[in-house]
């Protein structure tokens, strides 16, 4: 229903309102209007709590975007508008927040041990082999995240759930590239070894060097 | 395995869709931008909340097209054959309920509402309160003739949207119904609507009291203006149904200039509007997502169903023999 409003809103402007701004002209616009704000809610908070409903579940999802904004608002004074995509500035703030719930975090990775995962059975029927060793992996996997140093997980999950580039989770988590690059090595280095290191070719080969 | 797809494909099992419910954190963030004190609203507010928004998008929001006689047929182009979405009724209670006092409520105002299958001409007809139709039994009342309105004092939206279908044979979806605070809510949530009476009026009973010319009123005095049934044009139910589709047409202008001045504040009016009406039942998801993304709300149009006077109490009205035929565009 967050979509029916959206595309509500969305229609609304396209019968004349004002056109889209940037992320960066948005953040700079609140200053003045803080209700534009609201606009870059629209914009991410689908895309923020997908991410954080993987990490947390749903239940403390909705919350926790809400919380994003609001720091996010509060700080919006620091944000360098050079930067025109907000992307990594939020998601900085997501991580922190949910660096809170580690501890639930890692129970839930841990229940996936032994429950299966809703939504196995809505796969379309040629998905069904790639399903059983999905299946397989994913006690493994769940293990191996569940074990992960935090700041590694971040790295880990920033890039795999949040589709951020390299250079994105720096700037979301404040560190060199050089350094998200290491802590990502690392942290899939572990996966792959939960995983039997079935094949010890799939990986990047760069990153194997 | 690709230990990366691994991982995204665990991530697309464990991720959820965003819920209806995100707009709270979106409210959150809007009342903190704007300075004033969270609010804590019922559960379940989301759900009327956006079905109204929608409702609201269709009904409201669009510049009506004021059509003066009885014939709000004429031409139309529902284009129901080509489009995939099935057309909806939506039958509009005003009533008087003041707070929970449903038991003595009369409904003030009937308006049925048709969104065509391809959403693209909402049709927005009145239905006069003294029309005397043959009601049928609902709940522990019999069936018996009398004033339309007496239907909702009788039994509530459910029996009022019973007697329209048996008047006009056609089907109703949904009822929505909206009190006086609802009204004044939804006006004052505009900031002000402009109105225009042609002389000055004095009606105690109605607490109206305006110079001659245009005013922009709230929602105190564009309740008592809506309601009038003195000072005001004739003094009878039709001249007011016709009041209050000029004043639901000025809403609309309001609305719509809103909502391309300030989405944020339109959201809220709708917000405003959803904590102000009653919805049955209520709508899926899915349905409500298609209307909001297909609806076209700039060609409403805005009629009054034909009636006359009752052959058996002249200070009474009946429908038109031509009513059949303006009743068949809603099916």
């Amino acid at each position: 229903m967050v979509a029916a409003v959206t595309a509500f809103l969305a229609n609304a402007r396209v019968a004349g309102a004002p056109s889209v701004y940037g992320d960066a002209e948005l953040i700079s616009r609140s200053h003045a209007d803080p209700e534009a704000f609201a606009e870059l809610f629209d914009r991410y908070a689908p895309m923020l709590y997908r991410y954080v409903s993987r990490r947390l579940g749903p239940e403390v999802a909705e919350d926790l975007v809400g919380e994003t904004f609001l720091v996010a608002f509060g700080k919006r004074g620091k944000y360098d508008l050079a930067h025109p995509d907000a992307r990594p500035w939020l998601f900085g703030i997501v991580t922190k927040l949910v660096a809170r719930h580690h501890r639930s975090e890692a129970a839930r990775y841990r229940a996936l041990r032994r429950s299966p995962v809703d939504g196995a059975v809505e796969s379309p029927a040629d998905a069904v082999a790639a399903m059983v060793t999905a299946s397989a992996v994913r006690p493994l996997l769940a293990e191996a995240l569940a074990a992960l140093p935090r700041r590694d997980r971040d790295v880990l999950l920033l890039v795999a759930w949040g589709d951020l580039s390299y250079e994105e989770v720096g700037q979301a988590l404040g560190i060199p590239v050089g350094t998200v690059r290491s802590r990502l090595h690392r942290a899939r280095r572990k996966v792959r070894a939960a995983l039997g290191d079935t094949n010890p070719l799939s990986g990047d080969p760069r990153e194997e060097a | 395995m690709d230990d990366l797809k691994a991982i995204r494909d665990l991530g697309d099992d464990l991720g959820h869709e965003p819920p209806a419910s995100l707009v709270r954190q979106r409210q959150r963030l809007v009342d903190a931008a704007g300075g004033r004190a969270p609010r804590r609203r019922p559960s379940g507010w989301l759900l009327i909340g956006v079905v109204t928004a929608v409702t609201a998008a269709l009904i409201l929001v669009p510049t009506v097209l004021l059509r003066g006689g009885g014939e709000p047929g004429g031409k139309k182009d529902l284009n129901a054959a080509t489009a995939p979405a099935k057309p909806i009724n939506v039958l509009i209670i005003g009533s008087d309920a003041r707070g929970g006092a449903v038991r003595e409520a009369r409904s003030d105002t009937l308006v049925l509402a048709h969104l065509p299958a391809d959403r693209k001409r909402p049709r927005l007809l009145s239905l006069p309160r003294d029309l005397m139709v043959d009601l049928p039994a609902c709940g522990r009342f019999p069936a018996r003739r009398g004033q339309l309105n007496l239907a909702f004092t009788l039994g509530g939206a459910a029996c009022t949207e019973a007697a329209v279908e048996k008047l006009s044979g056609v089907r109703v979806d949904r009822t929505v119904t909206i009190g006086f605070a609802g009204f004044k809510t939804m006006v004052n949530a505009l900031g002000s609507v402009q109105i225009s009476v042609p002389r000055s009026v004095n009606d105690p009973k109605a607490g109206l009291r305006l110079a001659a010319g245009r005013h922009r009123v709230n929602g105190s005095v564009a309740l008592a203006y809506v309601r009038a049934r003195h000072g005001l044009g004739d003094g009878s139910d039709l001249d007011r149904v016709k009041r209050q589709q000029r004043f639901m047409a000025s809403l609309a202008r309001e609305a719509k200039a809103m909502r391309l001045k300030s989405p944020v504040r339109f959201a809220a009016f709708l917000k405003a509007t959803a904590g102000a009406v009653e919805i049955r039942p209520s709508m899926d998801f899915t349905t409500v997502k298609r209307l909001a993304e297909t609806a076209e709300t700039d060609t409403a149009v805005y009629g009054t169903v034909p009636v006359r006077p009752d052959r058996r109490d002249f200070n009474r009205l009946e429908l038109a023999p031509s009513a059949p035929s303006v009743f068949a565009q809603f099916k």
